[in-house]
């Protein structure tokens, strides 16, 4: 679309729920430096280690999904991982 | 195993390390003591590859290969393990989770077969008895809502898991209550053999009543000024850190 063009998104949390961790989807949230050096400093790889983190976070919610939903979501959830960093 | 020869080291622009001469060999335990901000800590990063050090000369030559060839991961799965001074949390993931996907990535390196998941329960349950740990704690989220002492014990856990050649231990003891102290220090002697070897970093003599070192460097200003048995680490105590600083200057 031409380099005079840009995507402005204002991401916006109404929450009253104190104990909530929430990362909006226009936002991009990097894992901390220290927990990908624990994480190596363990022998597990970067993308691997993205993979673990990920997915912990977003089991709790996968976990109530019907089986099939689930399966598909987790297959999802890998591809977009692949190669994809910070 | 491990040799490091005039090693020098910055961060930001600042040198930390000013020339490192160290060797330790398997079988042997040593420890490193020193005041805040002599580089005990940055010794460590540098040699377990935390990102942000530069190494400016020197080498570390670690089972007959040049160290910084490896990347931090590769460090570890050629054995190399650092227990850390602050343990990081990481929400969402269990320790018996993360150790998988760590031992297996690591059997994976070596050549060997992914551990069965019976197989690893069983390793994990013994090792966990043999540390002291309860193991409904490594159900949960790494480190997450752990005490001091909790996040240290569950790194001499790990230490245990991943069976390390050359394990390096950071201040592993600040924070620890007596009790705790113990069963770190249990943990390291009873994991003790003749084919690995531990470097432990402590500011504190206290330690080394429990982990009785074959050797005691004291760095001062990112050198090591003096280098002796046990006794080393009592006159230290009593003397104090003033006394250091005294053997740098005339050095």
């Amino acid at each position: 679309m031409g380099d005079k063009c840009g995507a402005h998104t204002f991401p916006y949390f109404d929450i009253s729920n104190s104990t909530a961790t929430v990362e909006h989807e226009a936002t991009t949230s990097k894992i901390s430096e220290e927990i990908m050096f624990y994480c190596k400093s363990r022998g597990i790889s970067q993308e691997d280690a993205v993979a673990l983190i990920v997915n912990g976070y977003a089991k709790e919610v996968l976990n109530q999904l019907p089986m099939e939903f689930a399966v598909e979501a987790q297959k999802l959830l890998a591809i977009s991982l692949e190669g994809s960093v910070g | 195993m491990l040799s490091i020869k005039n090693l020098r080291a910055s961060i930001h622009g600042k040198e930390i390390l000013k020339g490192i001469n160290l060797e330790v060999k398997a079988g042997e335990v040593h420890a490193i003591m020193g005041p805040n901000g002599s580089g005990k800590s940055t010794l460590a990063s540098v040699l377990a590859g935390k990102e942000g050090y530069d190494v400016t000369s020197g080498e570390v030559i670690y089972k007959g290969k040049n160290l910084f060839d490896y990347s931090p991961e590769d460090r570890a799965r050629e054995g190399i393990f650092l227990a850390f001074q602050y343990p990081v949390e990481i929400p969402g993931v269990s320790t018996t989770n993360f150790l998988k996907t760590a031992i297996n990535e690591k059997r994976k390196y070596l050549g060997q077969q992914p551990l069965s998941s019976v197989d690893f329960l069983k390793m994990l349950k013994a090792k966990a008895k043999f540390v002291e740990l309860d193991t409904e704690m490594t159900s949960r989220a790494v480190n997450v809502g752990f005490s001091g002492g909790e996040k240290k014990r569950n790194e001499i856990f790990q230490l245990a898991m991943m069976n390390p050649d050359l394990s390096i231990l950071d201040e592993t003891d600040s924070g620890l209550d007596i009790d705790a102290l113990r069963i770190v220090a249990e943990g390291v002697n009873k994991l003790k053999t003749k084919d690995n070897a531990f470097v432990i970093i402590t500011h504190y003599q206290r330690l080394l009543n429990y982990i009785v070192p074959d050797y005691v460097h004291v760095l001062s200003d990112g050198q090591i000024v003096t280098s002796g048995g046990k006794e080393l680490a009592l006159k230290l105590e009593e003397l104090g850190y003033d006394w250091v600083e005294d053997l740098a200057d005339a050095k």
